[in-house]
């Protein structure tokens, strides 16, 4: 069986992708995904792990009409699937239970920085 | 990359460029492209190319489709391209034949045969005979030697009788050193290897002897076999049959022990007999053992003009010819002339493939455009082009195969072997070679070509109207003219290597052959030879019967004979050639001057009979009567020959004399009534096994012995008269493809100029035009070169026909006769068809 494991980079991208719903095409992720993160990516570095999502059956892909701006080629569109949906969840949920179990649990101190 | 990908890219490029430098911005655009050089786009990247199976499906059946279209095109170069297989196929399994004979000893690389090198007057000769006591006196004084063993050559010793009580059967043997089987690793059945010929009474017998005499093998070690009914040898091994791949081929071995006393002259340092081969030590320096054996034979007699060379016994079958004591060429040479006839027959046959799907190039021009347009990429079409040809290739191997199967045994015949098609992986793996080759040369221009086309010209020129353009119209022409050029020259080559053939066969070489046969003495004819001659003589249908040393064309030399006035320093070979009286008649040898022998004349034992060559060369002024000759033998000169050819058309007639020597002569000679040979030769083989009994009538027509010293030209004309006829037939078959389709594509110019008048004459020569002057340039090119190629092989003749102009002309007559024919087939019926039909639609 395929390894369904959630890494960070990929939890976030296909955050993401939810987030941008119709727009959701690798240059549009990369862009946004550097506006919020304030970290450079390349869209090779997007695509592949979009791809990997893709595998690992959280992502399904169509192809949009594509705009001016690219040449008139076409857009490939990700949309998150059930079990992206469930997988996100219990990512969530995992990290809840975590937090859950620390002591020194305190908002204000909290540095969050991976 | 993928759509969606260069899309991104782009996208993002214009992004960079409204807020960053262009120059960022590019230097951005290569970062991120090589930041997609991960697996999982470089994996998505090859199989979109392909779609393996879907295309390979799709191609075949537009190939197969395009067969059943074209079914004329189809045929002419399926029928082309296996026909020039079926050439290919049989060549390579004669060339591979022919490479591997003496290739199976053991230790090839340190297989030597030791061969004289002599100055003679008359210029270098390099002979593999040399003394018989050579071999055993090299293993003494050289440490580099491991094994030396002397030799006899097999047609020394061949149509021996071997018998066991009353069963005989004709064999031909030699005589061996006893280290012979170590040296050549023919497997021994039976026996102890290193005991073989301890005995000079052992013989060591082939299987298939030892089966014939004795039942089984293992029966006949110890047993007693009769040789000739004279001497009688004990089974000391059994040897598997020599395979046909060898150049020797005997049936039995004797010790050179016994050869000593059966012919203690052949191991006098002075003689040259048998051959001498060695087994080097591994690791041995061969350039410095031949320096250091050159000289060996001068320090064992007064001479100096006879020196050792060595040479690989794996090259010696290959690599014979020696000119002027220099290794030049041998079988090589028709090894390598087949070959490229080989070759070039397949390139003919490739041609006719080009030339045809270029022309028919208009015709798919619509089918690649649209393909083009849909988004096939050139690599697909090429893909699909070379996939047809090689299915086509592969078509035509197929048919090939079975038609070399069937004709295998016919060209067994011509080409004196016996060669199987035995499907194993070298064979397999040429043919696969074969048909790669053949298919990617016949395909690869057509599939360069149209794959390169431009759709948008395609549909809107008019490429498919008319007119080609010149580039490939030239090429087109440029093939066929090629084409043509080599079939001319093969022609050529054919009708001169004939001609010379029948020159040399029916040339008047100075004495009568005809009717004439001989036989080995043999059993009771060793005794009494003049009983039995008289005997054979009442036979009816016989007009004479006297004997000879060996055979006319193959006999001793010496170079041992002085005369009055002769120069110290020159050295003649002479032939030597003992007969018995009537000799001379039979053959009908003219004497010039003084007589032929006699028994009128008791002393003529000691009297010889020169040619006039030998005088000439001697330089006496008046020969009759001088005394010549060396030490104890002398000789009386009583009469002078005019010259015959006893040799190939191929050396000068040499000197030569005849001695009256009848204890010497080995071979019985009769001549018979020109009318009813057969019935003689029934009567001969009658009397024969009754005066005989054991031993076989064996037979040789003397004319025949004469032919068999072309055999290797014949071979080449037989063969080259049907590979001339094959590439004629092949370039035919593309023309005649070409000229359909031309008549086919002006048939609409043909119906307007029959409506305007043209005759029908007219219109065939405006059809022909093209190709009469394309075969015109074939000539022109043709003539210089067959006419090269012919003079050169003619310069081996000593005596030779001259090269007349009509071979060249006819050569050249006969292909342009040949190609109007093929496309006046075609435009007659072009030029015949009605204007109304041609021109009623559109």
């Amino acid at each position: 069986m395929k390894e369904t494991r959630l890494g960070e980079f990929e939890e976030v991208i296909l955050l993401l992708v939810g987030i941008l719903a119709e727009d959701a095409y690798a240059f549009k992720i990369a862009e946004e995904f550097e506006s919020q993160t304030k970290r450079a990516v390349s869209i090779g570095a997007v695509h592949s792990a979009l791809n990997r999502l893709g595998e690992k059956g959280f992502l399904t892909s169509e192809m949009k009409e594509g705009t001016a701006e690219r040449g008139g080629r076409r857009k490939r569109i990700y949309t998150i699937t059930a079990s992206g949906q469930r997988a996100l969840s219990e990512a969530r949920d995992f990290r809840m239970a975590l937090w859950n179990q620390y002591p020194a649990f305190s908002t204000d101190n909290l540095n969050f920085n991976i | 990359m993928a759509e969606e990908v260069l899309g991104d890219l782009d996208e993002r490029f214009y992004h960079r460029t409204s807020n960053q430098s262009t120059r960022r911005a590019k230097l951005d655009y290569w970062m991120q492209v090589f930041n997609y050089l991960r697996p999982f786009a470089l994996r998505n990247f090859i199989p979109k190319h392909l779609l393996p199976n879907l295309m390979l499906k799709h191609n075949l059946t537009l190939t197969f489709r395009n067969f059943g279209r074209h079914k004329s095109t189809f045929l002419i170069n399926l029928i082309g391209l296996s026909t020039s297989l079926v050439c290919a196929m049989m060549i390579y399994l004669w060339v591979n034949d022919e490479v591997s004979v003496d290739k199976y000893h053991q230790h090839a690389d340190r297989f030597y045969q030791i061969m004289e090198w002599k100055e003679l007057s008359a210029g270098v000769f390099v002979t593999g005979s040399t003394p018989g006591i050579l071999a055993e006196t090299m293993a003494d004084e050289y440490a580099e030697v491991e094994y030396a063993a002397v030799a006899t050559p097999a047609s020394w010793y061949s149509g021996v009788t071997l018998f066991v009580g009353d069963k005989g059967v004709k064999t031909s043997g030699k005589y061996v050193g006893k280290d012979f089987f170590e040296i050549f690793t023919y497997p021994i059945l039976l026996g102890n290897k290193e005991h073989l010929l301890d005995q000079k009474h052992h013989i060591v017998v082939s299987e298939s002897v030892a089966k014939n005499l004795f039942g089984d093998a293992q029966s006949a070690i110890g047993k007693t076999i009769e040789y000739q009914r004279e001497k009688e040898f004990t089974v000391s091994g059994v040897f598997e049959d020599i395979p046909r791949n060898s150049s020797e081929q005997f049936d039995f071995v004797l010790s050179s022990e016994e050869f000593k006393d059966v012919n203690p002259n052949a191991f006098k340092w002075e003689n040259s007999g048998p051959m001498t081969f060695l087994l080097l030590k591994e690791g041995v320096d061969i350039e410095a053992f031949k320096a250091k054996i050159a000289p060996m034979l001068k320090g064992k007699t007064t001479e100096d003009h006879r020196q050792l060379i060595a040479r690989r016994y794996v090259d010696a079958y290959l690599y014979g010819g020696y000119v002027n004591g220099v290794q030049s060429g041998g079988r090589i040479d028709y090894v390598q002339f087949f070959s490229l006839i080989g070759i070039l027959i397949l390139i003919i046959a490739a041609i006719n493939f080009t030339n045809l799907s270029t022309a028919r190039a208009s015709r798919r021009v619509k089918e690649i455009g649209v393909k083009k347009v849909v988004g096939a990429n050139r690599r697909a079409l090429v893909f699909q082009y070379l996939s047809e040809s090689i299915i086509l290739t592969f078509m035509a191997a197929i048919l090939a195969l079975l038609i070399v199967w069937l004709l295998l045994p016919q060209f067994n015949q011509i080409t004196d072997k016996q060669l199987i098609l035995h499907l194993d992986t070298n064979i397999l793996v040429a043919l696969l070679l074969m048909i790669l080759s053949t298919g990617v040369v016949a395909g690869g221009y057509p599939a360069f070509y149209l794959s390169g086309l431009n759709p948008i010209k395609v549909f809107k020129s008019n490429l498919f109207s008319g007119r080609t353009n010149f580039k490939e119209l030239f090429t087109r022409k440029g093939l066929v003219v090629f084409q043509f050029t080599l079939s001319i020259t093969l022609i050529v080559a054919v009708a001169v290597v004939y001609k010379q053939l029948e020159f040399v066969q029916n040339r008047d070489i100075g004495y009568d052959r005809e009717h004439v046969i001989h036989f080995p003495r043999e059993g009771r004819t060793m005794e009494n030879l003049d009983v039995f001659l008289q005997e054979l003589g009442k036979v009816p249908g016989v007009k004479a019967a006297t004997s000879m040393g060996q055979s006319m064309v193959g006999g001793g030399n010496t170079t041992d004979m002085d005369w009055k006035g002769k120069d110290p320093n020159s050295r003649v070979h002479l032939a030597i050639r003992p007969v018995n009286f009537g000799a001379v008649e039979m053959l009908g040898i003219k004497i010039k001057e003084g007589r032929s022998f006699s028994q009128d004349y008791s002393l003529d034992s000691a009297s010889v009979i020169f040619n006039q060559t030998a005088i000439d060369i001697m330089g006496l002024e008046d020969p009759i009567g001088e005394t010549v000759g060396r030490g104890e033998f002398q000789f009386k000169i009583i009469g002078i020959m005019e010259d015959f050819h006893f040799q190939s058309l191929q050396s000068e007639v040499g000197p030569l004399f005849f001695c009256l020597a009848p204890q010497y002569t080995e071979r019985v000679v009769v001549k018979l009534e020109s009318n009813a040979t057969r019935e003689t030769i029934a009567r001969l083989e009658k009397f024969y096994s009754d005066y005989n009994p054991g031993f076989v009538f064996d037979y040789t027509f003397m004319d025949e012995e004469y032919d068999r010293l072309y055999a290797a030209e014949n071979r080449v004309a037989s063969l080259g008269k049907y590979f001339a006829g094959v590439a004629i037939l092949i370039s035919c078959l593309g023309l005649f493809g070409l000229a359909a389709f031309t008549a086919e594509r002006r048939v609409k110019e043909i119906g307007i100029r029959k409506i305007l008048g043209a005759s029908y004459f007219r219109i065939i020569g405006l059809l022909t035009r093209d190709f009469t002057g394309m075969v015109l340039i074939a000539i022109l090119v043709a003539l210089p070169l067959s006419y090269w190629i012919t003079s050169s092989w003619l310069s081996d003749f000593a005596y030779k026909i001259t090269l007349e102009w009509w071979f060249f002309a006819g050569a050249g007559v006969t292909a342009l006769l040949v190609a109007s024919l093929t496309v006046g087939f075609q435009t007659a019926r072009a030029a015949a068809a009605n204007p109304v039909d041609c021109l009623k639609d559109e």
